[in-house]
């Protein structure tokens, strides 16, 4: 060949081509990304109508201060994209990959499968935290309070939700290269956030094992960090939280990557890696 | 160099519900097996063909060395590394060229899918847009590197796969039918780019699986013969021409041909087929004869009984067709048991 190569895997290089890759695809629908967009806007009306509805001095802050159910609605909703974005991005990359054929390609190129499963979630990420500053930002057109944000803790608990969420989303992945679906995964994700994690009522207003089952969830944990973030709380009294999605993110992580490349191979035992 | 040893593969043979209750209930997944102690050496710089007909295992195999798909047993290398043991490293050294034309991001555009394609190949930078450049340009496809791959002909996007796999610049390349569905002008490029290219001027270790006939006789410099899991010739295409004691042809041209002629000519010992063809210098016969001793002989005596005018005799060369059906034949495969 005319021009010589000296290929160099270094796993940041195929990290941003896979962000880039996702991210032109997603651009080259701008009738749906527009919407993404344009639906933060219905999505803020529809809290802020049915917030209207409870009565302003029912309680549900985390700080113990009367605080309306719109604030209490608006930081769950912004920030339960995370999980959703978790879920489904890493699953819907498996599953993509197999409807277009490009998944046996991109394993048989020398990257591992930790990093082609954990870049195919950047853009996602990167997105929704797009998104949820501007849902945050409609929402304060609607009367929403940030003005006590601890912008520390608030950052804090995104990285760690980022960080916990992701071996929900791989292990997504696993279930969809095995399954070659990724609708269960879907409605998991939203029965668990809408039910279990008190995302339309506070946790403690749940039976006692639906209480249990939603402090299993991380999305549970992020949320409860996320929203004494808002009011002005420090790291400190939500410390519990934090800790929970740290040891979360530290188990889950590895045995989420063990199980995928497990997943994968039993693919390639049974040829079903193109299957769909 | 590459090696494949002894390797057996076998797919499950239900998938589903079928399979998660057999799984479950503790009974044996039924698998139908579709390689069978597969033995292959490959020398550094040797293209080697891989023929069979439709379901024949020739993509398993592919598959299996690009580690795609696990061997039940076996062992395969690619210059020495183990595939099974450590797939990064064999994967660092070859290329799979699929024949799935849908393996593109079709929402991208041709120089978009091979960024991408060579960064997961270890490039970067100038080198990287310095080797897209080259490879499309192997492929003729440079006029079209910022179309979006959605809108590509078959053959264009066959063609993509191969500027593809040139990108790393690996030692090991496997070609999946390469030519599938290009014209025959970009067909003979594509050909000509592996023999010569490849092959003769790198160097390359490649393995084109083709059912086509004329492809593999032309740029390989030895063909794999795959049927039913098995592969049930190797050699040269001359050499197969020779070891498989292909029938020879001749074609006996005379003024005028009689019923008589043509029935003591049937009764020659080793005549396979006779058929009787009018051309323009006369009458053709042309004649399969088994190599058995004196059969030539007698067909020249035969032809040339009672004065007949002899205006033309030929051998004419095997063709690989017949080598092919002769060792893919289901006589073929109860003599090998």
């Amino acid at each position: 060949m005319s021009v010589a190569v000296k290929p160099v895997h270094a796993p940041l290089a195929k990290v941003s081509a896979i962000f880039r890759r996702d991210a032109i695809v997603a651009l080259s629908y701008p009738g749906n990304f527009a919407l993404s967009w344009i639906s933060i806007i219905v999505e803020v009306t529809v809290a802020w109508y049915i917030a209207s509805l409870i009565h302003p001095s029912t309680k549900f802050s985390s700080s113990g201060h009367v605080e309306h159910y719109f604030q209490f609605i608006a930081i769950n909703f912004a920030f339960v994209r995370f999980q959703t974005a978790a879920l489904a991005s890493f699953a819907e990359a498996i599953r993509d990959g197999q409807l277009t054929g490009t998944l046996e390609v991109v394993l048989a190129t020398p990257t591992t499968l930790p990093v082609l499963v954990l870049s195919s979630g950047v853009w996602s990420f990167a997105l929704t935290a797009m998104q949820t500053g501007v849902y945050l930002l409609v929402a304060v057109a609607y009367g929403l309070d940030l003005s006590h944000v601890d912008l520390l803790t608030a950052l804090v608990f995104v990285a760690l939700s980022v960080a916990a969420m992701s071996p929900l989303g791989v292990l997504a992945a696993s279930l969809a290269m095995v399954i070659k679906k990724t609708g269960p995964v879907e409605w998991a994700s939203y029965s668990s956030a809408s039910l279990f994690a008190g995302v339309y009522v506070p946790l403690k207003t749940l039976p006692w094992a639906l209480q249990a089952i939603g402090w299993c969830l991380p999305i549970t944990h992020s949320l409860n960090g996320l929203r004494a973030a808002t009011e002005g709380v420090g790291l400190g009294a939500v410390a519990g939280d934090a800790v929970w999605l740290l040891v979360a993110a530290i188990v889950l992580m590895p045995l989420s990557l063990w199980i995928f490349v497990r997943a994968v191979n039993k693919a390639r035992v049974d040829g079903t890696l193109a299957m769909y | 160099m590459l090696t494949v040893e002894h390797v057996d593969k076998s797919f499950p043979a239900v998938h589903g519900f079928g399979a998660m209750f057999r799984g479950i209930s503790g009974h044996r997944i039924p698998r139908t097996q579709v390689l069978f102690d597969v033995n292959l050496r490959v020398e550094r710089g040797e293209l080697v063909g891989l023929l069979g007909p439709n379901g024949a295992g020739k993509s398993t195999l592919l598959k299996l060395l690009a580690t795609l798909t696990t061997p039940d047993r076996g062992r395969m290398t690619i210059d020495g590394v183990d595939v099974a043991a450590e797939p990064l490293e064999a994967k660092r050294r070859l290329a799979l060229c699929t024949s799935d034309e849908r393996s593109f991001y079709f929402r991208l555009t041709a120089r978009q899918n091979l960024e991408f394609f060579g960064a997961l190949a270890g490039l970067a930078g100038k080198p990287l847009r310095e080797r897209i450049a080259d490879c499309i340009e192997r492929v003729d496809l440079t006029s079209h590197l910022d179309r979006r791959v959605g809108g590509f002909s078959s053959g264009m996007r066959v063609r993509l796969t191969v500027a593809r796999a040139l990108l790393g610049d690996p030692s090991v390349l496997f070609f999946d039918e390469p030519t599938r569905a290009v014209d025959p002008v970009h067909a003979e490029d594509i050909r000509s780019l592996i023999r010569r290219d490849l092959v003769e001027r790198a160097g390359k270790t490649v393995i084109v699986a083709t059912n086509l006939l004329e492809e593999a006789w032309e740029i390989c410099d030895r063909v794999a013969v795959v049927n039913h899991g098995r592969i049930v010739a190797l050699g040269p295409p001359r050499e197969l021409d020779r070891d498989l004691n292909a029938v020879a042809r001749y074609r006996v041209t005379l003024a005028e041909v009689d019923d008589d002629l043509i029935a003591r000519t049937r009764t020659i010992p080793g005549v396979r087929d006779l058929r009787v063809v009018r051309s323009e210098k006369g009458v053709d016969l042309d004649v399969e004869l088994e190599p058995q001793p004196g059969a030539l002989g007698a067909l020249m005596r035969a032809v040339s009984w009672h004065g007949a005018d002899l205006r033309d005799f030929r051998a004419v060369d095997p063709e690989a067709i017949d080598i092919f059906r002769k060792v893919t034949s289901d006589e073929a495969d109860e003599r090998r048991g």
